[in-house]
């Protein structure tokens, strides 16, 4: 059975498949249906959804609107979630790799750094990180990035242990490779898979931190955020609560549609491994 | 048993209306005061520093004006708008080189000591002066307080300084600490900073950080019969959201300093037992005002100052961001001001394409990309609708094409970046004004003030004809005289805009019907409550 087949066997998998694709929609049509800036002011403050057809889920305090925000919303919270996933894992495998492939002192010398990191919260890490440099997109990636490359960098440093005890990495070294070559051709790309399945746990995590981050005022105020929306509409949350619960329930899905595809791929790939 | 909760639940609500109905016709007309009862209201903020002769700002008057008084307090109808507390007449000389205070008899301290002119003359020479945020300013030419006899002070100042400043300056740069207390060593470490000895109504009970400050009553009051309550509790509720459903709730009886946010006043009002009152902050009056750094080379050209003032909608700033509840301003003298303000000033009508015009003019036109350049605007965080009118003021900038990149920082690193960094090009701030424009209004638009300064002209703007119209009015003893200049000034910074004053707005408080004596002089909030009571 091909893994394809075997992924649209799960149902929960599926679930989380459309729910993803339907969250790349939003961010990659963002632009089409709602060209120009997502934050102008489109209409009258606080128009409650569903009255006013052109501006269908209402607009907030200042009169913008919200399926607006929401759509250009999709495509932060994606591209921070995806960002910082992306960094977190680079930055995790070439540490653990070089910490398990080096051994010795350099191994120690990493895993103390790991441990650090591992030690402080990574949400607090990221609020101390942005605080001191200061809110904006690249600067949110980098500091949730900062509080999750200790989970891939220990991953990857046990899947190194194993691997360089293997007859081809006593090979490679017989033929005089020079060691970052085979650290980073030959060890590397084999301990990548169960480095890669940690992937979607990362990247939900990335989507909540920045909404949480938002929240507190601390994402980039020149892009619209779900956690920004949340929390301006938070403000309002007797007489307007659907400001936040719009962007809400987007999150929720997010985060569900992110981790259940992820999980999705990483059994069917998994069941894949385990029989061959 | 489900039966029996609701129609419990029934009857209890049958019997709270026929209560409700009989009541309101007493309270209606239960005019004189109660004794007794304890207040319990929202805090939002936790300062550390509770000594107001020192830190002269709103948020440590709310708690420490019922612990320490000032020589006068703000009153809707007394004489020069002053009601007299701890002196009880002031008169300036003609020269205008001292002031003389009469102070009241049979005050004391709340440790049992007597108050004396000594305690007036300290607070003034080593306190006010030297130390005091406002007080550096007002009183930087006094140069000794006698005391002729212990009710009697009379402050001799170096240069001419008009009565009109002092008197204005009374009710918030004159709270007067005890001598004996402070005499003892530094001033900025004594303990009695952090748990006051006054004079006033209420005595410091004591603090628990991040839960309440207790007040308890001073029996030994000089007001005849006050205070009325016995305790005031602040309750520490630093999220805006929760004062509102506290209030509900009946765990607070009062959210001043707009504690309830402007959004849920409406549904509130329509809760039976609480009232929405928007009187009582007449003298707090703050200025939403665009800060601009003139180091810009854009900015430094007063057509592109005037076309953002043109492309600033200060209605829809009014209706949306206020919620109504706010003025639009047009310099930077309120309306509400009853001795300085001028209507005779030039204005700037909502207006995109005469923005659009002037920027043309000025020779910024618009690039490929529709933008003419960019700007950093940092929106101060004190309040929401400062940061909501940041939002505001980018979406207007757009539309005239200057493309402004928000910069949101905290309340330390926002202060750190506009006024000692310079690290900006436009904010948006909300200073005070005080009744005065020489307390804390000309300094925003005065050249030469040092870097760092908190509230103050830290843009760049120098204007020697606008520097030469402060000095001559900080001399001008004359009060129509002095009140001229200030109108002149009023004019000038309306048409040379060192700063772009949008709207000015005050708080809400919202309270319990059961709350007596609300929102009687100007500084209600921050006055003394000895006449507050509570009426069950």
């Amino acid at each position: 059975m091909s893994p394809l087949r075997r992924f649209l066997r799960a149902p929960e998998a599926v679930a989380g498949a459309i729910l993803l694709a339907a969250l790349i929609a939003m961010a990659l049509s963002a632009s089409l249906l709602f060209p120009g800036d997502p934050q102008a002011i489109a209409g009258p403050a606080l128009l409650p959804p569903f009255q006013d057809w052109s501006l269908p889920l209402g607009t907030d305090r200042l009169g913008r609107n919200v399926l607006a925000e929401l759509f250009h919303g999709a495509r932060t919270s994606l591209a921070v979630g995806l960002a910082a996933a992306a960094a977190a894992l680079v930055v995790g495998a070439v540490i653990g790799t070089l910490a398990g492939f080096a051994g010795g002192l350099v191994d120690e010398v990493l895993m103390r750094i790991t441990d650090a990191f591992q030690t402080v919260p990574s949400f607090l890490l990221a609020l101390a990180f942005v605080s001191v440099v200061g809110p904006s997109l690249g600067v949110v990636v980098i500091a949730i990035a900062l509080g999750t490359w200790t989970g891939p960098s220990r991953v990857a440093r046990a899947e190194v242990l194993s691997i360089r005890e293997r007859d081809y990495v006593a090979g490679a070294r017989v033929i005089g490779m020079h060691p970052m070559a085979i650290a980073f051709r030959e060890v590397l790309p084999n301990a990548l898979p169960p480095v890669l399945a940690m992937s979607s746990v990362i990247v939900a995590a990335a989507i909540l931190t920045e909404a949480a981050l938002s929240f507190l005022g601390l994402g980039d105020p020149n892009r619209v955020t779900w956690g920004g929306m949340i929390s301006e509409g938070r403000t309002v949350l007797r007489t307007a609560p659907f400001l936040s619960i719009v962007p809400g329930i987007a999150l929720v899905l997010t985060v569900l549609g992110v981790y259940l595809a992820g999980e999705g791929i990483v059994e069917t790939t998994a069941v894949r491994r385990g029989l061959s | 048993m489900s039966d029996f909760t609701i129609s419990r639940r029934t009857m209890l609500a049958g019997s709270a209306m026929l209560l409700a109905s009989t009541a309101m016709p007493i309270s209606g007309w239960a005019q004189t005061p109660k004794k007794g009862g304890r207040l319990v209201l929202a805090a939002d903020s936790e300062p550390r520093n509770l000594n107001p002769a020192i830190v002269a700002s709103n948020g440590v008057f709310f708690i420490s004006s019922k612990i320490v008084e000032t020589l006068a307090e703000a009153s809707f109808d007394g004489k020069d708008g002053l009601a007299p507390r701890l002196a009880l007449s002031w008169e300036g000389s003609a020269d205008g080189l001292s002031a003389t205070f009469k102070l009241r008899d049979g005050v004391k301290w709340h440790d049992g000591k007597p108050f004396t002119s000594a305690d007036v003359a300290f607070s003034a020479l080593q306190i006010w002066k030297p130390l005091q945020n406002l007080g550096r300013t007002v009183f930087k030419d006094l140069a000794s307080v006698d005391t002729p006899d212990d009710l009697t002070a009379v402050f001799k100042f170096a240069k001419p300084t008009p009565f009109q400043l002092i008197r204005n300056a009374l009710p918030a740069l004159s709270s007067v600490v005890p001598k004996h207390i402070y005499e003892i060593g530094k001033i900025e470490d004594n303990p009695a900073n952090n748990a006051p000895i006054g004079t006033g109504p209420f005595k410091f009970g004591e603090y628990k950080a991040g839960q309440y400050y207790r007040l308890t009553k001073n029996t030994d009051y000089w007001g005849k019969d006050e205070p009325y309550l016995d305790e005031i509790i602040y309750q520490v509720l630093p999220d805006r959201t929760s004062a509102a459903s506290a209030l509900e709730a009946g765990e607070i009886q009062l959210a001043a300093f707009s504690a309830v946010p402007l959004a849920d006043l409406d549904r509130i009002s329509k809760v039976p037992g609480l009232k929405v009152i928007s009187k009582g902050y007449e003298g707090l009056t703050y200025q939403l005002v665009v800060e601009i750094n003139h180091r810009r080379k854009e900015l430094a050209d007063v057509k592109v100052r005037q076309a953002i003032a043109h492309a600033i909608d200060k209605d829809f700033v009014v209706k949306t961001v206020f919620l109504g509840y706010a003025a639009a301003a047009t310099g930077p003298v309120p309306k509400n001001d009853p001795q300085f303000y001028t209507a005779d000033v030039p204005t700037y009508a909502f207006d995109v394409a005469k923005a659009n015009a002037l920027l043309d003019e000025a020779g910024y036109k618009k690039g490929a990309d529709g933008n003419r350049f960019s700007l950093k605007l940092l929106p101060a965080p004190y309040f929401n609708e400062t940061k909501q009118f940041g939002d505001y003021l980018r979406q207007a900038l757009a539309a005239i094409g200057i493309d402004a990149e928000l910069v949101n920082n905290d309340l330390a690193a926002h202060i750190k970046a506009v006024y000692t960094d310079h690290a900006f090009d436009l904010a948006v701030g909300p200073p005070v004004f005080r009744g005065d424009p020489a307390i804390s209004t000309t300094i925003l638009v005065q050249s030469g003030i040092p870097d760092g300064v908190p509230f103050s002209n830290q843009g760049g703007y120098k204007n020697d004809a606008l520097d030469a119209l402060i000095a001559k009015a900080s001399e001008t003893l004359d009060t129509t005289a002095r009140t001229d200049l200030y109108k002149e000034f009023q004019k000038e910074v309306a048409a040379d805009l060192p700063l772009i004053n949008v709207a000015e707005w005050s708080f809400i408080s919202v309270a319990r019907d059961t709350v007596g004596n609300i929102a009687n002089n100007p500084r209600w909030a921050v006055s003394n409550w000895a006449d507050t009571y509570l009426e069950s």
